[in-house]
């Protein structure tokens, strides 16, 4: 799972450029899949048939948050905009990578007083000492993404860029390659595109596939480190979790209970999750057609949305466990 | 005849917060059934009534959609505190200045009452009244010990408010939950008049889920019905003292009939049209964005659907005292369903004719 993890979250990817990962996921799961397909906006379809009835829709993303180059002065300096949630107060200093692998570092002007510091007052540098220099290897519209490899944080925590969602999709990796010959369900596991910036994927690929029940697999967050944000009662290394709600879905009740009762019977660590701020792709595919029943497994993760995410590698094993039993419940 | 009194009464004090609608869904079940000719529940809860036009052979009868919405503004607990205490989140937008002091009731594996308890006004500091009220320095308190709080109360559970419906003069009430189970009264009694009114449109009558929480019972009920035209009954802002006059309605003064961009000006006119004919108060209400009622999803619903938006003047919204005038509603059903009446396959037909 580190392995894998550690790829994934190397990889280049950010809403909208999501080609590297798929094509890491696409070579990483063919022997397992039935069939493959990347649909009109770049979602990887992997299907495996089953002896059921019932068609069942598992999506994580591939896609991570962003920066894209909107203007690049006489200098070389490059002027960005965010793709997704980026913290403007966490960039300075933060280094970033291109996809041809140029690295830049986020410099900020100087400030009257620290409340004036949005994205107009930051720069990517990225040692280029004219426009025409820069132009070399970045052009206007391009997308970098943090340059934060994965490294080891106690026993069985990781930090890396791009947790949030590269653990979904390893989960999903990984289930597949555990999941029985003949599941008991038609299972279309999507690696969806473009949730950072509005759930954009997910939409298309579950009005195509149309499923009779949705999942997603994404990260959640946490309330364990000290005064945290929101009084949430999920802690990392505790389980993965049920979602119950966030911005985006109100998870039908008849998918967390059967999440709920398949932990249960399986005496899988979870916990339940209400999260006050954030959206998933389940919101998305929930409203497809004439609505989805849709629930989401959730992986606890600290420090969303900064360089430096926070799982804990118990949790997704759990995950992928959880994931394979519930795939084969009976969804009625 | 129903009394519109006694079944806003029963649907008001029966909880259903967005996404947990099951109870009351079952209540207004029961007082549609003997109305309408078909009914189902779809993938989210939606429930569809359907009332068959008069079949002429010749082509497929117009499909006509009036919904309003069943949830309530609610809460889930988020936490629950060593002590017992729970501390909890809004499933949709309460006013909170009026949070503290309520009772409600807890869905866990059993209902459970409580209130909802803050800061004594003595033992606030400046500090606190400068950041006023938060959801999240509320919390809910049952009685219960921890041990029991753990048995019956899950984070996730359901929180709704409990309040009594208050039947008030000039054929007024108050209650909770009046937005949208009013508009949940003008379908129903749109029902009722079409049970003597001629129609060649099937009309579906929708209590929809979840549209305090992002119109999202709408976007799959009108994706399944594919109406010709829809009509989405909601609530706007009643009048009060020091209310300026273009942002509010009148009470009693018949329901509001929507235009903007939201709406399809051959619906709009034609409701206006309707309620003249029939010497029917109404007033017009003027609504410059996308409504953020449950005919915004309609709108642009499959290849978009002509629309409009009729409202009952509610005072004091997202609150546990909502207050409506009961003519009102009776009025806006009647409207709904002389609307209906005229709807056929040519009328549908002219409203692409610009």
């Amino acid at each position: 799972m580190k392995e894998l993890l550690t790829r994934l979250c190397g990889a280049f990817g950010p809403a909208g450029a999501e080609g590297p990962v798929r094509d890491m996921i696409k070579e990483e799961t063919a022997p397992y899949s039935d069939e493959q397909a990347v649909d009109n906006l770049g979602n990887l379809v992997i299907t495996r048939s089953g002896s059921g009835d019932k068609t069942i829709l598992v999506a994580a993303h591939m896609d991570e948050i962003g920066l894209m180059v909107t203007y690049i002065d006489e200098n070389g300096f490059l002027r960005f905009t965010n793709v997704g949630g980026v913290f403007t107060k966490l960039l300075t200093g933060k280094r970033v990578v291109f996809q041809n692998g140029a690295v830049g570092v986020i410099g900020q002007e100087k400030l009257k007083d620290s409340g004036e510091l949005d994205l107009s007052k930051l720069y990517i540098d990225i040692g280029a000492a004219s426009r025409d220099e820069a132009r070399k290897k970045v052009n206007i519209g391009d997308m970098a993404v943090f340059y934060s490899p994965l490294g080891m944080s106690g026993e069985n925590r990781v930090t890396a860029k791009a947790l949030d969602n590269r653990t979904g999709c390893a989960v999903l990796v990984e289930a597949l390659k555990k999941m029985p010959s003949e599941p008991a369900h038609r299972i279309h596991f999507v690696f969806t595109v473009q949730e950072e910036v509005g759930l954009r994927g997910a939409r298309p690929a579950s009005y195509h596939l149309k499923p009779d029940y949705g999942l997603g697999v994404d990260v959640t967050r946490v309330g364990d480190t000290p005064e945290p944000e929101y009084k949430l009662d999920v802690s990392l290394g505790k389980g993965p979790a049920v979602k119950i709600k966030d911005t985006s879905i109100i998870c039908h009740p008849r998918v967390t209970s059967l999440m709920i009762q398949t932990a249960e019977n399986n005496k899988i660590p979870y916990q339940l999750e209400v999260l006050e701020r954030g959206g998933t792709d389940a919101g998305a595919i929930h409203l497809s057609r004439e609505g989805i029943p849709s629930g989401v497994l959730s992986i606890p993760c600290r420090y969303i949305h900064t360089p430096a995410e926070m799982v804990d590698l118990e949790d997704l094993d759990n995950a992928v466990l959880f994931l394979l039993r519930l795939l084969e419940e009976k969804w009625e | 005849m129903f009394e519109i009194g006694t079944f806003l009464k029963e649907i008001t004090e029966t909880d259903g917060v967005s996404g947990f609608e099951g109870r009351v869904a079952s209540r207004i079940e029961e007082a549609f059934s003997p109305l309408v000719d078909e009914k189902r529940v779809d993938n989210l809860g939606n429930l569809i009534f359907l009332k068959k036009g008069e079949s002429k052979a010749s082509s497929p009868p117009a499909r006509v959609l009036f919904c309003a919405h069943m949830d309530e503004i609610g809460f889930l607990i988020t936490k629950l505190e060593d002590e017992g205490f729970l501390r909890f989140t809004s499933l949709g937008g309460f006013d909170v200045r009026t949070l503290p002091g309520q009772e409600v009731t807890v869905y866990g594996t059993r209902p459970v009452k409580g209130i909802i308890g803050g800061k004594p006004p003595h033992l606030r500091r400046e500090r606190d009244k400068k950041q006023g009220l938060k959801t999240e320095n509320l919390f809910i308190d049952t009685g219960l010990s921890k041990e029991e709080v753990k048995e019956v109360i899950q984070v996730g559970s359901a929180v709704a408010i409990h309040r009594s419906y208050l039947p008030l003069l000039q054929n007024s009430a108050a209650g909770k939950a009046l937005d949208d189970r009013a508009g949940v009264a003008v379908l129903l009694q749109c029902a009722n008049e079409l049970e003597s009114v001629r129609h060649e449109a099937d009309v579906y009558l929708v209590a929809t889920v979840q549209e305090e929480v992002g119109v999202r019972g709408a976007v799959v009920a009108t994706y399944g019905i594919s109406p010709d035209v829809g009509v989405a009954v909601d609530v706007c802002h009643g009048d009060f003292p020091g209310a300026l006059e273009h942002e509010v309605s009148k009470l009693n003064k018949g329901p509001a009939i929507v235009a903007g961009p939201n709406i399809h000006p051959g619906i709009g006119e034609r409701l206006v049209r309707v309620a003249r004919e029939y010497q029917l108060p109404y007033q017009h209400e003027l609504s410059p964005g996308p409504t953020g009622t449950d005919a915004r999803a309609m709108q642009v619903s499959l290849e978009g659907i002509p629309t409009g938006l009729v409202s009952v003047p509610l005072r004091y919204m997202h609150t546990s005292v909502e207050l409506v005038s009961i003519n009102d509603i009776r009025t806006a059903g009647r409207l709904l369903a002389y609307f209906a009446r005229g709807i056929n396959r040519s009328f549908v037909e002219e409203l692409t004719c610009l």
